[in-house]
């Protein structure tokens, strides 16, 4: 089994799907020669050659747009943005076609494509290019979205990903891209969509997160574990839909929620956690909701990016204000 | 030879402290093997290797400072030139894997991860277990309430999981919360009265749960006893009562009952006695040598109250306050639980009525005592109220006949019930 970092199994996710599909391609921004600025392409064009793995103008719309047209003709397109700054003009794209082609046109057409993109801080990147605007794309009806948080989660649900007969878009937490290695083996299993994953199982408080946070959550559920408080950590890992079912069952059994992302707190995927689980599951609640999430504002210039970006203590303060509740 | 310089580590830092080594002069490394750790301004990062060969070299030991650009590690490389392109390439990859600067205007290389900012990097290998959980039923009832309700019962010192829920999809609500505290409240909307606390008692400190122990001492020996009975004895069990309800005031019951078997004894001497079951010979006792099985921590041990036909009333209590006391202290000498002629158990004082209790060979009876109770009896035509001793007699069948036990049994009772 290889150890490969997130990026390498994102490479490794497509590279088995176009190896088995010859409907499966790669086009965007410097994906071709240059292997894609994070390198989630390197090596794709020449394995596959110049007409499965297209350098594209910069052009988003264009790139968006002829992913969908492809997908709608019987081709399984995988677009890259290369930064998430430069993915709104891609956004017309999707919510006006690639989101409701299936219900326009009664099921005569659908889009299965893969729009992939980095996503959040953490990187010192430019602002532009780190903020986490999955939220976004959950608002939009007929579109998955989907964060992995690990290489084995991030091959498995691309290799979903690419096989929906619907458009997904897979947002690539940038800061996890070289993070760490797992061991990933590349025998084409995908992981189901629209499913939580539970990494930490426990009875006082539920944490549910995705993305990037799920490390910072994790060690925060470490650091109380050790204070005997244990934590079920939940990643969402699919945006939109989600998994509500993993989420109220988990809630009903400790009565404690608490939901951690880096994304902007209003009207961010963790309002409608919320307000679900008080319409299905406020009987259990044993305190009010919590949250942890980044800031109402663009996010900063690098320099300050970590003070926008919820830390482990930031977490812990926030568990702690929910189970003293 | 080539030689491996320091690489920019980014944001235009002139200098790293070497960390530690991990590798020494001589070993053989692989391309992108950790070659050591150095701390910058910035963070401690592992540094790669460009190249695969053998170490000749390494400029400077932890602690030391070393310029960006000036020498690291020199390498023999194996097979000379036809390596070097290659390796020149990955020594700039490495560098910029951990420089991926772009405002220094250096032109970035193919491996430096991203064109803006920098990506954090490790070869760090994460293990982790993500369940996908199976959609179940919920698990039996949790408490279901408001959280405005639950606050109620916080502030009114009420246990939420004793009362029962009458709202809807059975939460518990805020008028059950109050009904609770009232002793009941309302009558008809509170179909039961809260429910006592459920208390279980804790587990105990003195009991290794859960691990094969070897029998030891009197419980080895229970062991050996309790099987050559079942194995040999021909066991049959008769119940029945004494009525002691005409005792004058201050009899002693455990003095009243050796009496008793004594009694027994003389009416019916064949349970007194010992059995061969090989030879197919019995001995009759004229003695009665009656052992007391006594319950302790370490097991069951059976002193013996020697020739008690001989004695009066106050020499067997003596007797047995001083077995008692013996058994307390384990000082029982082997030779005071040697060869007795009958048993008697004492089992009521705890619980328990009637029981079968177990002959052990030679012997061929054993006698079981109840706890004493009131029992309803009729009384010529009516109904008293009698304080009564049960008894269970266990014989060898093998060479006692029902009739002799039963004869046995009826002295017993007799000298039981005598007022004094």
């Amino acid at each position: 089994m290889a150890k490969v970092t997130m990026v390498e199994a994102i490479t490794m996710a497509m590279a088995h799907e176009m190896e088995k599909d010859p409907s499966v391609v790669v086009l965007g921004e410097d994906v071709g020669l240059n292997g894609g600025v994070f390198r989630a392409t390197q090596g794709l064009q020449q394995r596959f050659g110049k007409d499965r793995v297209m350098d594209t103008p910069l052009a988003e719309a264009l790139i968006a747009g002829i992913s969908i047209g492809m997908a709608t003709q019987g081709m399984k397109p995988i677009a890259e943005i290369q930064f998430s700054g430069f993915i709104y003009p891609a956004v017309d794209q999707m919510i006006n076609h690639a989101g409701r082609l299936r219900t326009r046109t009664r099921g005569r057409l659908h889009v299965p494509m893969v729009l992939r993109a980095p996503s959040g801080g953490g990187i010192h990147a430019p602002e532009h290019h780190s903020e986490s605007n999955e939220a976004m794309f959950a608002h939009m009806p007929g579109i998955r979205t989907v964060m992995p948080s690990s290489p084995s989660r991030a091959y498995g649900l691309l290799l979903a990903a690419i096989r929906d007969p619907d458009p997904v878009v897979f947002l690539e937490p940038t800061r996890l891209y070289r993070l760490n290695k797992a061991e990933v083996e590349d025998d084409g299993k995908a992981l189901p969509l629209d499913t939580c994953f539970v990494l930490r199982e426990g009875e006082d408080v539920t944490l549910v997160s995705w993305g990037a946070m799920v490390h910072e959550t994790l060690q925060a559920a470490a650091k109380l574990g050790e204070e005997g408080i244990s934590c079920d950590v939940i990643d969402l890992a699919t945006v939109a839909p989600i998994d509500f079912d993993t989420i109220l069952e988990s809630v009903e059994k400790t009565g404690r929620l608490v939901i951690v992302h880096e994304a902007p707190r209003n009207c961010g995927v963790g309002a409608e956690i919320a307000a679900t689980v008080a319409e299905k599951a406020i009987y259990s609640l044993k305190a009010p909701i919590g949250r942890v999430t980044g800031y109402d504002i663009p996010m900063p210039l690098f320099k300050l990016e970590h003070d926008y970006m919820p830390s482990v203590d930031r977490v812990l303060k926030g568990i702690r204000k929910v189970l003293e509740a | 030879m080539k030689t491996f310089n320091l690489p920019d580590l980014g944001e235009g830092l002139q200098e790293a402290e070497i960390v530690s080594w991990h590798v020494k002069e001589g070993d053989t490394v692989k391309v992108d093997q950790p070659l050591l750790s150095v701390e910058t301004a910035k963070a401690v990062v592992d540094v790669p290797s460009p190249y695969a060969g053998k170490i000749a070299k390494l400029h400077g030991k932890n602690g030391d400072i070393i310029p960006t650009h000036s020498a690291l590690v020199d390498f023999d490389i194996d097979g000379g030139g036809a390596a070097a392109p290659a390796a020149a390439k990955k020594e700039e990859a490495a560098a910029q894997k951990a420089a991926p600067d772009a405002k220094k205007g250096t032109p970035i290389a193919e491996d430096s991860g991203t064109v803006v900012g920098n990506v954090p990097t490790s070869n760090a290998v994460v293990a982790e277990t993500a369940i996908i959980r199976k959609k179940q039923k919920q698990e039996p009832q949790r408490v279901k309430a408001l959280p405005s309700v639950r606050i109620l019962a916080k502030q009114m010192g009420v246990d939420l999981s004793g009362i029962p829920p009458t709202g809807k999809n059975d939460t518990v609500t805020a008028e059950d919360v109050r009904n609770a505290t009232q002793g009941g409240g309302r009558g008809a909307s509170t179909p039961s009265a809260p429910q006592a606390r459920w208390d279980v008692p804790a587990k105990r400190a003195d009991v290794k749960y859960g691990v094969a122990e070897p029998l030891r001492g009197p419980r080895r020996a229970m062991h050996a006893s309790m099987t050559k009975s079942r194995s040999e004895v021909a066991e049959c069990t008769l119940f029945d009562d004494a009525d002691i309800h005409n005792w004058m005031p201050g009899q002693d019951i455990t003095v009243r009952i050796v009496r008793a078997i004594v009694a027994g004894c003389r009416a019916e001497p064949e349970l007194n006695a010992w059995y061969d079951g090989e030879k197919l010979e019995r001995t009759i006792h004229e003695r009665v040598d009656l052992a007391m099985a006594v319950d302790t921590p370490d097991g069951l041990i059976v002193p013996i109250l020697r020739k008690v036909e001989t004695k009066n009333a106050q020499q067997i209590r003596d007797d047995l306050n001083r077995i008692k006391e013996a058994t307390r202290n384990r000082s029982v000498a082997p030779a005071d639980m040697k060869d007795p002629t009958i048993t008697l158990s004492n089992f009521g004082m705890m619980a328990g009525r009637y029981a079968t209790p177990v002959v052990v060979p030679p012997q061929v009876a054993i006698l079981g005592t109840g706890g004493l109770r009131y029992d309803v009896v009729p009384v010529m035509g009516g109904i008293e109220v009698h304080k009564r001793v049960p008894l269970s007699i266990t014989f060898d069948h093998r060479c006692i006949t029902g009739g002799t036990a039963c004869r046995w049994l009826a002295a017993v009772i007799k000298d039981l019930e005598k007022a004094q």
